[in-house]
């Protein structure tokens, strides 16, 4: 534990910190462009040494990823999710708060997304209108739900100091497991096998506009840049938005300027957890359709950890970098169907881009918390 | 101590330390004599730590020579210190609180036997360094750290040192975490220490600390040494003055009308402090419009509780704060904020400003409820921008520029930045602490007329400063705070430097020296 146990490292450390702290936004984007580029290289390298053909595999990156019209359609579907998963775990870094429960407030909206509608479809008659009006209440019921979810590991850190990535991460077991078993028994859909819901109703999708896809509708990513925009603009233009960023970035300042440390940090864990809400509604409607066990659903609300990192925790930066992963996913899930590279292969490259791009905006973040690079930041 | 043929075990020369502009410490020279106690006395910033780190390798000296047993040294780090026999005991303690008393002493020190660690024989040496010092830490050797209260935990750091063969050891404000009956044990253990040959540096800014404690006391102010004097033949307030120090450029400034009604007022204030230990007891404070109260003492003695809980940072446990009459003693920070009081803070670089941050969004920090700048939680930053504008160029910010990061100005155009937007706050109270620290001379004499404006314009203002002649020349009432209490309220006209010394460091004045005092104050003007 002994500071002068590593006196070199640390110094190095120190250095490294400090020159990290100092990257300006345009440097850090090439930061991001470089280590997205070597991971490749890197992943290349690998995909010949296991034998097999690297240039084939690039061809089938671009090929899956923005191919065609359903490549794109593919990419953008996974695109939206991690935008929104993206932007509920930008608002509770940039304040300053560790929600690594996204995942957990997700799945509660997407669950709670499907019981309302369900619930409600048989008192509305069934037309396209309802649908409109189920989705909307659908979605404001995720966000209610998802946002007291994200609530309480905010009131156990402020008033009983219990460690919110402690908490988040037990809450997203919690989540999973109690939805896993409601879908497998209670709310299993009559005559199912699969431990799923009911289907929600016809009428209750999105509009297929410009794409094809029965997964994905260009409606939901634009629901998505619109929070988005939302977010960006309550960070940016309102007082809400500073008192959490300044709590983010200096809490003494914070509580100096009359914020009230700890009421902050419930709004901003229910905020996270209402665009986790929104998430879940939009991964339910617009993508499954019906809830199933959350086990099997993807990890976006970790992966959106990786976004928001790579994003530099800015809420408009979440856009591209959901993009990058969305892309990737989507090159993953179409090499595995139309090539013989094993699946835990691209998984394996995937994760090689997580680490290069966000490895040094992790550092950065460790940097200013523990005071390395010089103790005044 | 011993002859004079013995190099000192320390001995250090016109150590220079720069931080950017920032001269920390100044050709310092200092010598620890073996087998004794050396004090070394500052206010924060003074640069005590910073000369002991630089012995300890954390820091690279600019300029000077360390010498250990009249050898030349160069540390590059504290572990090559730790190998010269330098070991330091820091403030926070640097133990591993799950695991056991002989695991932290041992720690990256393990004898081993085989690649295995054995216990058997660290144990036997641990026990036996216990033994001569008359330690209590081998009773308890297999106790997790984090069962053992502060005192035993900073004897645990004691055998840490010994055990990896210190021989001089710095003790960085030791006493701050401890109770009074810890304080005695510590002095025990540090006496039992200096006997069996050990030489020790005792950082601190307490001085009847320095003084029951120390051999010798070296004073340094702004990173320069005032003096180094032996203990036996100095008195606190010598020690008091050579601290605080006097500068020339202040001079007597009172006020040019009578003071108004009572604006501020506290009754029976008791606060706690960090560590739930009472900070601040049944303090009696009461400030007037156009009037300045001088809050004067030496560091540490609640002065920054007190003014925490008057700005709402800090809840009270006892007593009530009223503004204008009204009583504001649960009110929380933002609302005192609207009620116009504002606040420069002790610590500029953590509270008074996010570093981070340009000129303009630091503009806003304390303004967020504002009406100029924000319509119903939207903020309007082109007004902002201007706001910060104007503090730049009415204030003299250099550079001159709203779009500068805060965190890349000096110390003194920081302050002179957050001192103009709290008053530019048009507030009814000001509450100033420590507003010249680390300020240069003419940022210095800039804020002094700034805050004599305010109290003509007819603000109350509270005035917290460790140095005296800030105090003198600008109060116009001192209250001198010694451990939590007002130990007295004097009118500085009425007081001498030496009387002032007297109280900061706890002795109330009686009848006789206040009287004697006149004549001492018209001896002062002679000398100087």
């Amino acid at each position: 534990m002994s500071a002068d146990d590593s006196g070199g490292i640390r110094d190095l450390l120190d250095r490294a910190a400090a020159r990290a702290l100092d990257l300006t936004v345009l440097e850090r984007l090439a930061l991001a462009a470089a280590s997205t580029v070597l991971a490749l290289c890197i992943g290349l390298v690998v995909v010949a040494a296991a034998g097999y053909d690297p240039v084939a595999f690039l061809a089938n990156v671009f090929e899956g990823s923005f191919g065609d019209a359903s490549a794109t359609a593919r990419t953008l579907k996974f695109t939206t999710v991690l935008v929104l998963t993206g932007v509920a775990v930008a608002i509770a870094f940039r304040a300053g708060v560790f929600n690594i429960g996204v995942q957990g407030q997700f799945v509660v909206g997407g669950f709670v997304t499907v019981v309302t509608i369900l619930w409600l479809a048989p008192m509305l008659p069934a037309s396209p209108a309802a649908g409109v009006v189920l989705m909307v209440l659908g979605t404001f019921a995720a966000v209610v739900a998802a946002g007291l979810y994200a609530a309480l590991p905010g009131v156990l850190k402020a008033y009983a100091g219990a460690n919110e990535i402690i908490t988040t991460i037990m809450l997203n077991f919690v989540a999973t497991g109690v939805v896993g078993y409601l879908v497998e028994g209670p709310f299993r859909g009559e005559g199912n096998r699969a431990p799923n819901t009911a289907r929600l109703p016809e009428y209750v999708s999105l509009p297929r506009v410009v794409f094809e896809n029965p997964d994905f509708s260009v409606v939901g990513f634009a629901v998505a840049l619109l929070v988005v925009a939302l977010v960006a603009v309550l960070m940016v233009r309102t007082t809400v938005g500073y008192d959490m960023v300044t709590s983010g970035y200096q809490q003494a300042a914070a509580t100096y300027s009359g914020v009230d440390a700890k009421r902050t940090i419930v709004t901003t864990m229910t905020l996270s957890g209402m665009v986790a809400g929104v998430a879940g509604a939009v991964f339910a409607i617009m993508i499954q359709g019906y809830y199933s066990d959350p086990a099997g659903i993807g990890t976006y609300g970790f992966d959106a950890i990786a976004v928001s990192l790579l994003a530099a925790n800015n809420p408009l930066g979440v856009v591209p970098a959901s993009l990058l992963f969305g892309g990737l996913d989507s090159a993953g899930s179409y090499i595995s169907i139309n090539s013989d590279v094993p699946v835990q292969l691209i998984d394996g490259i995937v994760g090689l881009v997580v680490l290069f791009v966000a490895a040094p905006e992790l550092f950065r973040m460790a940097a200013r918390r523990t005071g390395l690079g010089g103790e005044e930041r | 101590m011993t002859g004079t043929t013995q190099p000192p075990a320390v001995r250090m020369e016109g150590i220079t330390k720069r931080f950017g502009d920032v001269v920390a410490n100044d050709a310092v020279d200092f010598t620890l004599e073996r087998g004794s106690v050396h004090a070394l006395l500052g206010e924060n910033g003074s640069g005590k730590t910073t000369l002991m780190s630089v012995l300890y390798g954390l820091y690279e000296k600019d300029d000077g020579d360390v010498f250990v047993d009249g050898e030349r040294r160069a540390f590059d780090s504290p572990r090559d210190a730790m190998d010269a026999g330098i070991g330091m005991i820091h403030q926070h303690f640097q133990l591993v609180e799950p695991m056991t008393v002989l695991q932290n002493v041992i720690l990256g020190h393990e004898p081993t036997d085989g690649g295995l660690v054995d216990e058997s024989s660290a144990r036997e040496r641990v026990v036996d360094i216990c033994r001569r010092y008359d330690f209590d830490v081998d009773r308890y050797l297999d106790t997790p750290v984090r069962d053992l209260d502060l005192g035993a935990r900073q004897r645990v750091e004691i055998v840490k040192s010994l055990y990896r063969g210190a021989d001089v050891l710095v003790f960085d404000e030791p006493t701050a975490v401890l109770t009074p009956q810890e304080v005695d044990r510590l002095v025990d253990v540090m006496n039992e220490l200096t006997a069996a040959g050990r030489s020790l540096v005792f950082i601190t800014h307490k001085l009847d600390e320095a003084l029951a404690v120390a051999d010798e006391v070296t004073v340094l102010r702004d990173g320069e040494v005032i003096g180094t004097v032996d203990a036996a033949d100095t008195t606190e307030q010598q020690l008091a003055r050579m601290m605080v120090g006097r500068e020339v450029l202040t001079e007597r400034r009172p006020r040019e009308r009578d003071p108004g009604p009572p604006r501020l007022v506290a009754e029976g204030l008791h606060v706690d402090g960090d560590r739930s230990r009472e900070q601040v007891t049944d303090v009696d404070l009461t400030v007037h419009e156009g009037e300045i109260l001088g809050l004067a003492g030496v560091q540490g003695n609640g002065q920054t509780e007190l003014v925490e809980a008057i700005t709402g940072q800090r809840s009270v446990s006892a007593g009530r704060i009223r503004f204008d009459g009204e009583d504001i003693t649960g009110t929380s920070r933002r609302r005192r904020i609207r009620a116009g009081i504002a606040y420069v803070p002790e610590d500029r670089q953590t509270e008074g400003l996010v570093q981070e941050y340009d000129l303009v969004r630091n503009a806003l920090l304390g303004n967020q409820t504002v009406g100029q700048f924000v319509t119903r939680r939207f903020v309007d930053w082109p007004a902002v921008r201007d706001h910060a504008e104007a503090i730049v160029t009415e204030y003299d910010v250099q550079p001159p520029t709203p779009d500068a990061r805060a965190g890349s100005l000096s110390g003194g155009n920081q302050q002179k930045f957050i001192v103009g937007r709290e008053i530019e706050h048009d507030p009814d109270v000001m509450v100033a602490a420590h507003p010249t620290r680390g300020v240069d001379i003419g940022s210095i004499e800039f804020i002094h007329d700034r805050l004599v404006a305010l109290r003509e314009t007819g603000l109350a203002v509270l005035l917290v400063s460790s140095k005296l002649e800030e105090i003198r020349a600008l109060s116009d009432r001192i209250a001198v705070m010694y451990e939590g209490e007002f130990i007295d309220v004097v009118d500085p006209d009425d007081v001498t430097d030496e009387d002032l010394g007297l109280l900061m460091a706890g002795r109330r004045l009686d009848a006789e020296s206040r009287a004697g005092s006149e004549t001492d104050a018209a001896e002062d003007e002679v000398e100087s």
